[in-house]
């Protein structure tokens, strides 16, 4: 068993965008990383709403030339849905800046790259438990049997199972976490062009807020992938759970009359569910690094939801990346992983990021989007205004004057609009 | 391709579309003595596979169609839900996620 | 003591899915996994290494992809494993397969017993077991639940049937199927699949190695022609209930079935007299 004698520099966690990134430029820069992943295969367990953001994930990876891209998004869409009425906003973008796929598919990608740079990957294995000795960490565990490494990287995902264990975090309160459930539907790839008005290789992103998800904080969303659309709802949990079962949700989301013609004679390929972190500065560790330990992606809470677009998967890759360079300047410039070294080389650095200083910033347009009786109160009022414009009988009333009859059907007071106006900007 | 139609479709039959795997063994266990104690019962309406359904006034939950989401580890308020993922790869398993 | 034990790579097959207006089945997408029912064989098999010593060498003619199922295997346990793959063993129906499965156990020699699943989720034939036992000229058992060593190089076998149970002694080597849900697959652990992963313990055989004769292999060897497949729809239950004595039950159930047509009119009322 001489394989069983190779000593592994450093064990990766999850085999996320996080682990993969971060076991791919260590494997890189000629370390010995082995990557323990739960699932069979790569990417078997791996949900995500629909979209990545192309930036960080070439600072990572290089060249995206062969990614399993399925559409550039050049539609942006933003909807409020009330009762039978919407409101969408449409943005058409020149450039390419985020493309859809599947998670899985571009998980395995990332675990090609990884592997061809050296990087061992083992999949079907659970890690238990992450291995503690004189208040350091030598190693995991999985099933009794111990491996030990240099360093750990912590690459598990929404559900830290392993950093509550080992006393870093705390259960997160349900109100800090949001459930996305999500339906793939095939439909084919000339369909989706004609109904979403694309041209070949182009995709949509679209957000929904209001009724579309029983106003639950929350909202909707659809992704046109290569010949299927990804739908679904992200509904913030809350203390007492969730109002409505989610696949209910996603099931009316599904036969909205404004909406269920657009995946017509569609086929529902996959049914899944993910915890997405929704508060993500309450969700940060306290430290994202301890004595030859570092916590990337999801795990660091590093999750962006600003209620027109989520961003989680380049967050994930860029921090998996970060924490790898950071293994590799400690043992190169120190010779040491220390707590201290690596809170300097990772986690000043990651906080000093745009990664996570939007996280930061954003934290004001998260609440707002998430009050749901605020985007109860403004759908209806929009959408009441703009009825009153378009939907003329006899008389032709002006904008202020819908405006007026509107505020005062939905009783809302000019003076709260102005202040929601502001407030919004300000902290946005 | 078939058709899926205008009505809602029942939760087992969304999870029917998925590939299972699913071991013998339950990677989640429920103590459902606790539940007795729980008035919300909120796992009834967050868990997005319907494993936890209501038999008369008891909690019944099976493992068996779980999405491994892990909504109902932080929402059950009386700590009842013993929450692990599945070993040896096994349980749900994505393709188009 | 060394074992063999037999696995087949099978499409998931509760992905599977009829498309009723083509008349085919919907395989896109659909991943493979090792028999569910084989894994009882694997940890038999294991149980029966740990109790007496010896080795255990997983075996399956498939598709190259079918390594990661037997890196599975590897990964609860067993030592090595043998993957018989060739384009010419492609479209073998059981004969075929049961023949290369068996040449491929003559190659390795030293083997004391050959342990399969009870049948395959996929075809449930049930055949290649028998069919291996048959090639080899060894006993053969199926339904069992339990083994033992005994002298002279000798096997006592517990087999289980519906309502009786049965011992066998068996001289090795002997061919044995193990009884569907009668063990407790063990999970994968982290130093197997590590093992699995670092050392890569499967061995590819093709024909190249096996030498057998092309006409007796794949599509050429084999005798069974699937003509076609069709698909029983789910038919939606009926529920009625009825309360009362036996005798009311039956004459009422009688006319129900005569209601429905399922049964011809026969003056039921008269079917309860009598006795």
């Amino acid at each position: 068993m001489q394989g069983l004698n190779r000593r592994f520099e450093v064990i990766v966690v999850g085999a996320g965008p996080a682990g993969l990134s971060a076991a791919y430029i260590l494997a890189k820069k000629g370390f010995h990383v082995v990557l323990l992943e739960r699932g069979r295969g790569v990417g078997s367990k791996q949900v995500f709403g629909g979209r990545v953001y192309s930036s960080l994930l070439e600072r990572v990876f290089g060249s995206l030339g062969d990614a399993p891209i399925h559409r550039w998004v050049r539609r942006e869409r933003l909807s409020i849905i009330n009762g039978e009425r919407m409101l969408t906003v449409e943005y058409i973008s020149g450039g390419k800046y985020s493309f859809t796929t599947y998670l899985g598919q571009l998980a395995s990608w990332m675990a090609g790259k990884a592997v061809e740079a050296g990087a061992i990957i083992v999949d079907e294995v659970r890690v238990d438990r992450i291995l503690v000795e004189d208040n350091s960490v030598v190693g995991v565990e999985s099933g009794g049997d111990t491996l030990k490494a240099d360093v750990v990287v912590d690459a598990e995902g929404a559900n830290r199972l392993l950093l509550e264990e080992l006393g870093l975090v705390e259960k997160p309160r349900p109100s800090d976490m949001a459930l996305g459930v999500k339906e793939v539907i095939k439909l084919g790839e000339e369909k989706i062009d004609e109904r979403f008005g694309l041209r070949s290789g182009e995709g949509a992103a679209w957000i929904l807020a209001g009724s579309v998800s029983a106003y639950t904080p929350g909202g909707g969303f659809i992704y046109t992938n290569k010949d299927s659309v990804s739908i679904g709802v992200v509904v913030s949990l809350e203390s007492g759970g969730l109002v409505e079962e989610p696949y209910r949700l996603v099931e009316s989301m599904r036969l909205n009359p404004l909406l269920k013609d657009i995946w017509r004679e569609g086929d529902i390929i996959e049914y899944s569910a993910h915890l997405v972190p929704e508060r993500s500065v309450r969700l940060i560790p306290s430290k994202l690094a301890l004595n030859n330990f570092l916590v990337v992606g999801d795990a660091a809470g590093l999750l962006l939801n600003t209620g027109y677009t989520i961003r989680g998967v380049d967050y994930a890759a860029y921090s998996g990346y970060l924490a790898a360079n950071a293994i590799v300047e400690a043992e190169e410039k120190y010779g040491s992983y220390s707590e201290e070294v690596l809170r300097r080389l990772y986690e000043e650095r990651l906080k000093r990021s745009m990664v996570f200083r939007d996280i930061a910033r954003h934290k004001a347009v998260e609440m707002i989007w998430e009050n749901p009786t605020m985007i109860k109160q403004y759908a209806a009022l929009l959408l009441d205004t703009l009825g009153g414009l378009y939907e003329l009988g006899e008389s032709t009333p002006s904008l202020r004057e819908t405006f007026k009859n509107a505020r005062r059907k939905n009783k809302v007071s000019l003076i709260r609009v102005m202040a929601d106006l502001v407030h919004g900007v300000m902290k946005a | 391709m078939t058709s899926i139609g205008d009505k809602p479709l029942r939760v087992d039959d969304l999870l029917q579309r998925n590939v299972w795997d699913v071991d013998h063994r339950p990677h989640i266990t429920v103590d459902t003595e606790k539940c007795r104690l729980c008035e919300a019962k909120p796992c009834i309406t967050t868990c997005p596979a319907g494993c936890y359904i209501l038999a008369g006034n008891k909690v019944v939950f099976s493992y068996e169609g779980c999405l491994e989401c892990g909504a109902c580890r932080l929402i059950c308020p009386y700590n009842a839900v013993k929450w692990s993922y599945p070993l040896s790869g096994k349980g749900v398993q994505y393709r188009f996620s | 003591m060394h074992i063999v034990v037999g696995v087949k790579w099978v499409p998931n097959t509760q992905a599977v899915r009829f498309d009723p207006h083509t008349g085919t089945l919907i395989r896109e997408g659909v991943p493979s996994i090792v028999n569910p029912h084989d894994l009882h064989a694997v940890e038999l098999a294991l149980k029966l290494r740990e109790r007496y010593g010896g080795r255990v060498t997983a075996v399956t003619m498939a598709p190259p992809g079918a390594v990661k199922g037997l890196e599975h295997i590897i990964g609860m346990g067993v030592d090595d494993a043998v993957l018989l793959s060739d384009r010419k063993y492609a479209g073998a129906d059981t004969l075929a397969t049961s023949y290369v499965i068996a040449s491929a156990i003559k190659r390795m020699g030293d083997v004391d017993l050959i342990v399969f699943g009870q049948e395959t989720i996929d075809s449930s034939t049930a055949h290649v077991p028998a069919q291996v036992a048959s090639w080899l000229e060894a006993p053969y058992i199926y339904y069992v639940e339990e083994v033992e060593a005994i002298e002279d190089n000798r096997i006592r076998v517990r087999r289980r049937l519906e309502d009786l149970v049965e011992w066998y002694e068996l001289e090795m080597p002997a061919v044995i199927a193990v009884l569907m849900h009668s063990q407790k697959p063990r999970p994968v652990r982290l130093i197997h699949k590590l093992r699995a992963v670092l050392e890569k313990p499967v061995e590819t055989w093709s024909n190249e190695i096996l030498r057998l004769d092309e006409r007796c292999v794949g599509l050429k060897g084999s005798p069974t022609v699937v003509t076609k497949i069709t698909w029983m729809p789910e038919v939606p239950r009926k529920q009625k209930i009825f309360k009362g004595e036996p005798k009311e039950a039956v004459n009422w159930l009688i006319r129900r079935l005569e209601e429905e047509k399922i049964l011809p009119t026969c003056g039921a009322d008269k079917c309860g007299e009598g006795d």
